[in-house]
């Protein structure tokens, strides 16, 4: 093991090469997994493609992410091994050699830790609660019950059904309406206004000469009923149709967390940089967040603060940093207001793009509004400093616009939303000219802003290493 | 019964990280999810996890720092947190004790040792 974890490449190589006999098995028509087995499937022939992505297109930290993947394969194997080995001898054959080159003991699939759950969808078998105040009833149910699979819980009472109900994972009740106590119809009430009991299919049992009541128990909520004395074989129709119903809506709730989870996630790994509007764009279309970008016009942003270096060397690094926290914060909240994205801060610096992931008509307005707007925010950052004890800052603003590539960039598991393209180099340049407490746009930025907004200075051209025009810029004044 | 206490997974590793997800699902768990050390110290302080699985090789702020944070934050400093290191080495381990962790597992991950140390450390911590 040790010299496996030594030598992942070595290892990764293995995997795929005892990962053979597992997909031509998945890949018979005969073998048919269920949900959501299925999509362990489907995760794992992706962790296969990853590995073999990984060994022809190394990335910078290959051993990682390939011990990363490979530990993703070996657990959907293992997966596999508890939830479908049984049912499928094609699996059986070929999942211990793919396991055991991922290093897994779990090779025999007698060895399985099988949730109940996992078994009982198999079998489309339930927990039945069988609520009766008739002990020669609750056999009865039992008996039938029990001898195709279910496991049947019972209930001499209506009070007693609902404590078992808070307790117990069930999947149909088979609800007797006469009981002493609290009735039949009662308890179907308070199930149906109960959250968390509300799914839970019931099926109302009663004699011929109850039928009214029945009929006002299913427009209560109840989803079908048995007559007394039993069909043993209608009985066990309905249940199963139950299980399926309680299936359905399991499956339902799983995929809606699923959803809620991914959409945590995003906000959470996203909400950094984007602002609120964007984050809800991306989870509008998911597929943005897939690799690879767009070519799109943007207007670029940086700022950073004047002298920051030699300030920086002059005050102890827990004033620095609260310095720069009390300044990036405003910053933030002014840039998110104007739809501004956070590409990155680099120290003192602020790189933004408008335009990206969302296009608007007035990307380089909003922009140049938003410079105007950071350079008036300064005041009340220095205000603050100053209470603190702390020197007052000046910033310094560059804006450009040009096409770039915009899109996630990075691999698969590190990608983050940025933008590059010469436009971006062009702008930096500009930044290094800029005066203090100065906003420098770029010509191709002026030429897109409606006339008569914006104050202009005098026209100046910028000569920058490594750009062969000269670039004209515009100090930006203030709003006409 | 199993547990059903919120467990904060924090890994960068998406593959990984869905296969885990689905792993503790299945054994019953409720699991929220983090990518960095720094998204992972704000989902500490907001939902308040009942145990923390760490992958200690994290972007933006790693698992180490992350760790000491928590530690010293007396609003989180409860939360057990679960290394979980690449390498099955000594000094990782002394390591992650040190930084504050209860446990640590190896990646990858041997499943049924790991729900034993999720157990042990909810239990502990219960």
């Amino acid at each position: 093991m040790s010299t496996d974890i030594d030598q992942p490449v070595a290892w990764a190589h293995r995997i795929l090469a005892s990962a053979e006999p597992f997909l031509a098995a998945t890949a018979r028509p005969t073998v048919s997994i269920e949900p959501p087995t299925d999509a362990d499937v489907l995760a794992l022939k992706e962790g296969l493609i990853r590995v073999s992505e990984l060994l022809h297109t190394p990335s910078s930290d290959l051993n990682h992410d390939l011990l990363n993947v490979i530990g993703a394969i070996r657990g959907y194997a293992e997966m596999l091994q508890e939830d479908a080995a049984l049912l499928h001898p094609a699996l059986r054959q070929a999942l211990p050699a793919l396991l055991s080159s991922a290093g897994s003991t779990q090779t025999a699939p007698s060895n399985l830790v099988a949730d109940s759950a996992a078994v009982a969808h198999r079998n489309e078998a339930g927990v039945i609660l069988a609520v009766d105040d008739m002990p020669e009833n609750r056999e009865l149910i039992s008996r039938l019950l029990s001898r195709a699979g279910h496991t049947v819980i019972s209930a001499e009472s209506g009070e007693e059904a609902l404590e078992l109900l808070e307790t117990r994972g069930v999947d149909v009740v088979l609800l007797d309406l006469m009981m002493p106590g609290i009735g039949g119809a009662e308890v179907l009430r308070i199930m149906k206004e109960h959250e968390g009991l509300r799914a839970t299919p019931v099926i109302m049992i009663s004699g011929r000469q109850d039928m009214d009541q029945i009929i006002t128990c299913i427009q209560a909520g109840a989803d079908d009923y048995l007559l007394k004395p039993f069909n043993p074989v209608l009985l066990q129709a309905r249940i199963s149709a139950g299980i399926e119903r309680k299936r359905w809506h399991d499956r339902e709730e799983d995929y809606r967390h699923q959803l809620e989870r991914n959409e945590r996630f995003i906000r959470r790994t996203f909400g950094r940089y984007l602002s609120d509007d964007i984050v809800e764009q991306l989870l509008e279309a998911p597929e943005g967040l897939e690799l690879g970008g767009d070519l799109r016009e943007v207007t670029i942003m940086m700022s950073d603060i004047c002298g920051f270096t030699s300030l920086a060397e002059h005050l102890p690094p827990t004033q620095v940093v609260s310095l720069l926290n009390r300044y990036f914060e405003a910053m933030t909240a002014i840039i998110f207001a104007h739809q501004g994205t956070i590409d990155e801060f680099l120290g003192d610096a602020i790189l933004a793009v408008f335009g990206a992931p969302r296009r608007l008509d007035n990307d380089p307005e909003r922009a140049v509004r938003c410079a105007l707007a950071m350079r008036e925010a300064m005041d009340a950052v220095n205000a603050a400093n100053a209470a603190a004890g702390l020197p007052a800052l000046s910033q310094r603003i560059a804006l450009n616009t040009g096409t770039v590539i915009a899109g996630n960039i990075g691999s698969e598991q590190r990608a983050k939303y940025g933008c590059v393209g010469h436009a971006m180099n062009v702008t930096s340049r500009i930044e290094g000219q800029t005066a203090d407490d100065e906003i420098l746009i770029a010509e191709a930025t002026r030429q897109l802003l409606p006339e008569g907004i914006f104050r202009l200075g005098e026209p100046r051209a910028i000569i920058a290493k490594g750009i062969e025009d000269s670039i004209l810029t515009y100090p930006v004044l203030g709003l006409h | 019964m199993t547990d059903t206490r919120l467990i904060l997974l924090v890994e960068d590793n998406e593959v990984n990280r869905n296969m885990l997800i689905r792993r503790l699902e299945r054994a019953g768990h409720a699991v929220t999810t983090a990518a960095d050390g720094d998204i992972a110290l704000n989902v500490m302080r907001e939902e308040h996890p009942a145990v923390v699985l760490m992958d200690m090789n994290l972007p933006v702020k790693d698992g180490w720092t992350a760790c000491r944070e928590a530690k010293a934050d007396p609003a989180i400093s409860d939360i057990p947190i679960i290394a979980l290191t690449a390498h099955a080495m000594e000094e990782d381990k002394a390591r992650a004790l040190a930084a504050g962790c209860v446990d640590f597992a190896t990646k990858p991950v041997d499943f049924p040792a790991l729900l034993t140390v999720i157990a042990a450390a909810l239990n502990a911590h219960g």
